[in-house]
């Protein structure tokens, strides 16, 4: 009879091959899940398989009804009507007006308005798709590079996973327990710093090869005022989002319903006034892709909920904790070591569910090596408590975890950037994306290096 | 029949999308009233928030929910990895995604039929909803009905959706 480990692990390999296999991602954790499961009541006398299937009458039902878990579609609406009622090409045209007289100056709006956008946009993939729609083709008119233009956009649209709010960043937050809010504000500077890092990566690029963007052209100043006009009402909504979530005047829920009310009323305002805007059309279109989303990741999260008590049942997570504890590793080492087991798995699995099978196994370790889930700062393995450990690793983690969004083989941001530019080749869009990993290799670094840049905004808000 | 099936997970998932709109503008309003009452509160003034307004979220968001998961599998949003399938020959691709498809029908079923039974459970209990007093059992039927559906619908794209044909 194997032991309840051996049992956990062969449960773990199983779940791979069948992902590996096109299994649907969180079909594949409930089957082996209830699989593993049944597994288990066969080798514990204490583990017993009725008692446990007939969970699953309240189990799903009571992983959907969760007010904390109600912000996920309610942030993804508030993307896609955004992206519908054209907030994003008003943003985008307004950041043009303001760095159009920069050489790659408008690669660099596309990158703050990606940085914008993801201020109401949780998703990576959904960024990178609505504002490669708004500033491809006006990239490619003005005589942008491919390799430029495309590789800014696949880097820029992984901004979408870490400006707040995030649904990576509060799905995360609900795993290992933490504060939604806390998170979101942890985030604010690491997201700025990669804005301003891919913003300089595209000076350095147009300085060292000028080929590459076009003789800057500053915009026409009737187009300019236009241009301004329009970026002031989108800076007020997405301000009082992002203002209030950080200063924390209201929770995540009330922050996303207040961001679809306003967005959606400013877009059919505009509408009214201008025949531009949001129209009933446009609202279909957000609510459908919004149940698509928000279906695929509930899902997921009870595909997850389902394979954690099997995992939990198999004492794995606890194993790995404890043999991780009393290996004598350098606990920085093997945070490493779990940062680079992000990206390789980030080459190939879609980030929520990776996120939600790997961080139940990495989280413990993490409380172990740095010395219990009651240590203090002082003689903590990290130099600090259970609750920044929660925050710094869970931004390391998720900037590691957008990686994967443009590293090859897969790499989907790169896919989508290169489906929107049709003549662009996948090879063209891994090329002009190097630049921006890079620099991306040194945040993480410095993120590494320096928790204060994650830990600074929580701790001066929260006390 | 697939285009039929397809038809009625896109009610399903407007009708979800209603909810949502719901769940917003009670939420905005009930802020609303909060922002009202620390302002109206420097006058000595009240101003009360929506009572249940979290038993209400919670509620409707269960139904809207899982009302998505029938139109997610209609246009197949539910994630899989394609990198290590992506080459392999059509037939072979063909077999995995009927496989699949066969049992996330029944994985749908299963949880329809538990669902059912919680569904007992909680009318015979009368569980309520804390503060607004609401029984919970009605609120298991859109579940229901969207797992069934959800199953049809994948049932449908083994015979209609040309995917792999």
């Amino acid at each position: 009879m194997l032991d309840p480990i051996t049992i956990g692990v062969v449960g773990l390999v199983v779940l791979f091959v069948l992902l590996m296999l096109r299994m649907p991602v969180g079909i594949a954790m409930i089957l082996v899940g209830i699989g593993g499961t049944y597994a288990l009541s066969l080798a514990l006398p204490y583990v017993r398989f009725v008692p446990y299937i007939r969970q699953f009458k309240s189990l799903l039902w009571e992983n959907v009804a969760n007010y904390d878990l109600s912000v996920v579609p309610l942030f993804v609406l508030m993307g896609y009507i955004a992206a519908e009622a054209r907030l994003s090409s008003d943003l985008f045209k307004g950041l043009e007006a303001l760095l159009s007289r920069l050489r790659g100056g408008v690669a660099m709006a596309a990158i703050a308005a990606c940085g914008g956008f993801g201020a109401v946009c949780g998703s990576s993939l959904a960024t990178a798709a609505t504002m490669g729609k708004v500033a491809l083709p006006e990239l490619k008119a003005l005589g942008y590079k491919d390799r430029l233009s495309a590789g800014a956009l696949a880097a820029g649209g992984t901004l979408g996973i870490l400006i707040p709010p995030s649904v990576a960043l509060v799905i995360y937050a609900i795993i290992v327990e933490g504060s939604i809010l806390k998170m979101f504000q942890a985030a604010v500077i690491p997201g700025l710093l990669a804005v301003l890092s891919f913003i300089g990566v595209i000076a350095i690029l147009v300085r060292v090869n000028p080929s590459l963007a076009p003789e800057p052209r500053p915009m026409p100043r009737e187009e300019r005022n236009i241009a301004l006009k329009r970026l002031f009402p989108v800076i007020l909504i997405f301000g009082a989002i992002i203002l209030g979530l950080g200063f924390g005047l209201f929770t995540p829920t009330p922050a996303a319903s207040i961001g679809v009310f306003l967005i959606g009323a400013y877009g059919f305002a505009l509408r009214a006034l201008t025949g531009e805007g949001l129209n009933m059309a446009g609202l279909r279109r957000a609510l459908q892709a919004t149940a698509i989303t928000s279906g695929m990741i509930y899902l997921i999260l009870f595909g997850a909920e389902v394979l954690k008590g099997f995992f939990t049942r198999s004492g794995l997570p606890q194993a790995l904790s404890e043999w991780a504890a009393n290996s004598g590793m350098d606990p920085m080492l093997v945070l490493v070591i779990m940062l680079i087991a992000f990206v390789v798995l980030g080459c190939f699995m879609e980030s929520l569910a990776m996120i939600l099978v790997v961080v139940p196994f990495f989280w413990p370790t993490l409380i172990a090596l740095n010395g219990g889930e009651y240590v203090t700062a002082e003689t903590a393995a990290y130099g600090m408590d259970t609750e920044s450990l929660k925050i710094w690793f869970g931004i390391l983690a998720l900037i590691v975890v957008e990686l994967g969004l443009i590293t090859p083989p897969v790499g989907l941001n790169v896919f989508i950037i290169s489906s929107l530019a049709k003549d662009t080749p996948m090879s063209t869009v891994f090329r002009g994306v190097m630049p921006f990993l890079g620099s991306e290799v040194i945040r993480v670094g410095l993120i590494l290096m320096i928790p204060a840049l994650t830990l600074t905004i929580p701790r001066l808000i929260g006390g | 029949m697939h285009a039929h099936v397809t038809r009625l997970a896109d009610i399903f998932a407007m009708l979800g999308g209603v909810i949502l709109f719901l769940i917003v503008m009670v939420t905005t309003t009930n802020t609303g009233a909060f922002i009202l009452d620390r302002f109206m509160g420097l006058f000595g003034q009240d101003v009360p928030g929506l009572p249940g307004y979290e038993d209400f979220v919670q509620l409707a968001i269960s139904g809207a929910a899982l009302m998505f998961f029938p139109y997610t599998q209609a246009s197949r949003g539910h994630v899989a990895v394609d990198l290590f399938v992506a080459n392999a020959p059509m037939p072979v691709k063909r077999v995995l995604d009927h496989m699949w498809l066969t049992l996330t029908a029944a994985i749908a079923l299963f949880l329809a039929y538990w669902m059912v039974h919680g569904m007992l459970e909680s009318r015979s209990d009368a569980a309520e909803a804390g503060v607004l007093g609401w029984p919970i059992w009605p609120f298991y039927l859109p579940g229901i009905a969207s797992m069934v559906l959800w199953a049809v619908v994948s049932v449908s794209q083994i015979f209609g959706d040309a995917r792999y044909a």
